[in-house]
């Protein structure tokens, strides 16, 4: 059972103690804080016109202006916004999704892990960049919608994890223990499995984030995201469409994805730095 | 043969049956009917609308269409394209298949050489300069979007410097005096798509790789064999033969998502392949097209899964060398 003690520890380990953790960190902050910021230090409002049509870069648009003469650098700001949101939902429900399932199917066996296992099966053998793309095209282009489309084709892989690694924990002495007391099915569930399983929790939302970030830009990119609000994947798609290259205005294609990769890289690291503390052996030769 | 096998073939025959009423389904639970589409696109009178409604049996029960989509799927009678009438699926399906194989082809074997390559030399210097480099430069490039990478490359390497052309498989219009210009042709057009997914997919199999290494470097095979006097580089040629399994494993599995992987890539590039046919499917639902090019996005990705499972199992180094965790 991990106190609150060894909680801390492993914080201290992930995040300042691994670098690759505390750059991670400090990617992922430095852009939940542009999103926040982003209506005090955007030059422009994003949504209004506020100059002529395809500028290049200049002291009063630092990115230039957009085929309809929107600010680009206040447009990339408030992108950063919709990748968070996407980024850290999306994941959050998937991951949600396969927590209950994979406990499920990996502490009560038999019938319900037949059914949950063939439905991991099924998903994890779907065409899935396709069908993403036909539900996003015909369920209508809602952020709600990119989330929870992302969510539903997310869970598979987790809940495999979850499964595999409920299952080896079930016949561990302690929990042995506690059920011999008399603990409940959904005690030993939540009490004494839930926590050993925290790591790989945490691993799988933010290795599922930045899939969620990169696929909710190619999305948009493809223009099957929300053209209400403005994201990353969006400009990139509009930057594409209006000759941005052509035009030599390549900072306007550059600056974008050049922050899709930067918050995925943020996400992933964290990720990489959980995954080290995991597995020690890893870790002790760097 | 292990009854384990038995399990896991017939599960992956049911599997594929349901994936098949999904791809029956999810198209067609979605609003607007194909014949109203084309209908837009080209202005066609309401009379015609009809006559392709009816054509098309698109007003037919939903069960009917469900048996004549499955009896079509295993005859290989796929009819005819929506939006390429009178062309029929057949054609259009094999005259794109070629390209995308080429071209996911070649970028699985760059994806998997370099990822795995550079993957076993940084396990094997763990710690030193290459391994720092090589590990910081997989995780810089991990979540780069690679149609971000391939927009990039067409602006620098096409439209600058004008080393390679920007999209198409072909020169539009090009005549051939031999057989070797018509390679380079092709060649030269898979240079960028091939670089930029390359530059990005390698970095996962470079981690895995390297993490793999590690993991049997500390293991008692190793110490024993270096014990034993056994020279580094046959110690580092057992290893990264082990190591190699988990990426091989993936490339398998990356081998099922060859072409909806390529959906992206090809819009990007105007590359005449599968993906961009689905794509363009997609928005005009040519169900036809749909149909069979669904149908063979499913079958690919159970074999891959079935061949990575079996590629596991044989080879698993955990089995060779006997459970010890």
């Amino acid at each position: 059972m991990p106190k609150k003690e060894s909680i801390i520890k492993a914080i201290n380990m992930i995040i300042i103690k691994n670098s690759k953790g505390l750059a991670g960190i400090s990617i992922v902050l430095f852009f939940v804080f542009m999103a926040i910021l982003a209506p005090y230090i955007a030059p422009y409002d994003p949504y209004a016109v506020v100059g002529k049509p395809l500028q290049p870069p200049s002291p009063q648009h630092w990115l230039g202006t957009n085929d309809i003469g929107q600010d680009i650098w206040s447009e990339v700001l408030y992108g950063s916004r919709t990748s968070l949101l996407v980024g850290l939902t999306a994941p959050f429900i998937a991951t949600l999704i396969a927590l209950v399932l994979g406990l499920l199917a990996g502490y009560k066996g038999g019938v319900i892990d037949e059914l949950i296992s063939g439905a991991i099966d099924i998903m994890l053998a779907l065409p899935t960049l396709p069908l993403i793309i036909i539900l996003a095209a015909y369920l209508g282009p809602s952020l709600l919608n990119i989330i929870l489309i992302l969510a539903f084709f997310g869970w598979a892989g987790g809940a495999r994890v979850f499964r595999a690694q409920v299952m080896s924990l079930r016949s561990r002495e302690y929990v042995e223990a506690a059920r011999a007391l008399g603990a409940s099915g959904m005690r030993i569930m939540f009490i004494h499995i839930l926590p050993s399983l925290t790591p790989i929790i945490l691993a799988d939302i933010v290795m599922g984030a930045t899939s969620a970030i990169l696929t909710e830009a190619g999305l948009s990119f493809l223009g099957l995201g929300d053209p209400t609000v403005k994201s990353w994947g969006q400009i990139l798609r509009h930057a594409q469409a209006s000759y941005a290259l052509q035009l030599d205005l390549w900072l306007w294609i550059f600056v974008p994805g050049l922050f899709i990769a930067l918050l995925g890289t943020g996400f992933a690291l964290i990720g990489f730095a959980i995954e080290e503390y995991m597995n020690p052996r890893i870790r002790q030769k760097i | 043969m292990n009854p384990y096998i038995y399990k896991r073939i017939i599960r992956s025959i049911v599997v594929f049956f349901i994936i098949l009423i999904i791809n029956f389904i999810l198209p067609r639970a979605m609003p607007g009917n194909p014949a109203s589409i084309l209908a837009n696109q080209y202005n066609l009178p309401a009379a015609t609308v009809e006559i392709l409604i009816k054509e098309w049996k698109l007003d037919a029960p939903l069960y009917e269409q469900f048996i004549a989509y499955i009896k079509s799927l295993f005859t290989g009678q796929w009819g005819y394209s929506y939006q390429y009438y009178p062309r029929t699926v057949y054609e259009i399906v094999m005259e794109r298949l070629p390209w995308t194989l080429l071209l996911q082809g070649t970028t699985t074997v760059t994806v998997g050489l370099t990822g795995i390559l550079l993957g076993i030399l940084a396990g094997w210097r763990r710690g030193k300069i290459s391994d720092t480099l090589i590990t910081l430069s997989a995780v810089i490039v991990y979540a780069i979007p690679y149609y971000w990478l391939a927009l990039l490359l067409q602006y620098f390497l096409g439209y600058k410097l004008r080393l390679f052309p920007i999209s198409q498989a072909l020169t539009p219009g090009a005549v051939y005096n031999s057989w070797f210009d018509y390679v380079v042709d092709v060649l030269r057009h898979l240079a960028l798509p091939v670089l930029a997914v390359t530059l990005t997919a390698y970095a996962s199999y470079t981690l895995i790789t390297r993490n793999t290494m590690i993991d049997l470097l500390g293991e008692d095979f190793v110490f024993v064999s270096r014990a034993m006097g056994l020279p580094e580089n046959k110690i580092m040629r057992m290893v990264a033969r082990n190591a190699m399994l988990p990426p091989i494993t993936m490339l398998t599995i990356r081998v099922g998502y060859i072409i909806g992987g390529a959906v992206i890539t090809e819009t990007i590039f105007s590359y005449p392949g599968l993906g961009y046919l689905i794509y363009q499917s997609i928005i005009y639902k040519d169900y036809p097209v749909l149909n069979a090019a669904f149908f063979m996005l499913s079958v690919t990705i159970i074999l891959a899964n079935l061949a990575a499972d079996f590629i596991y199992m044989f080879l698993d180094p955990r089995i060779r060398y006997g459970e010890r965790r």
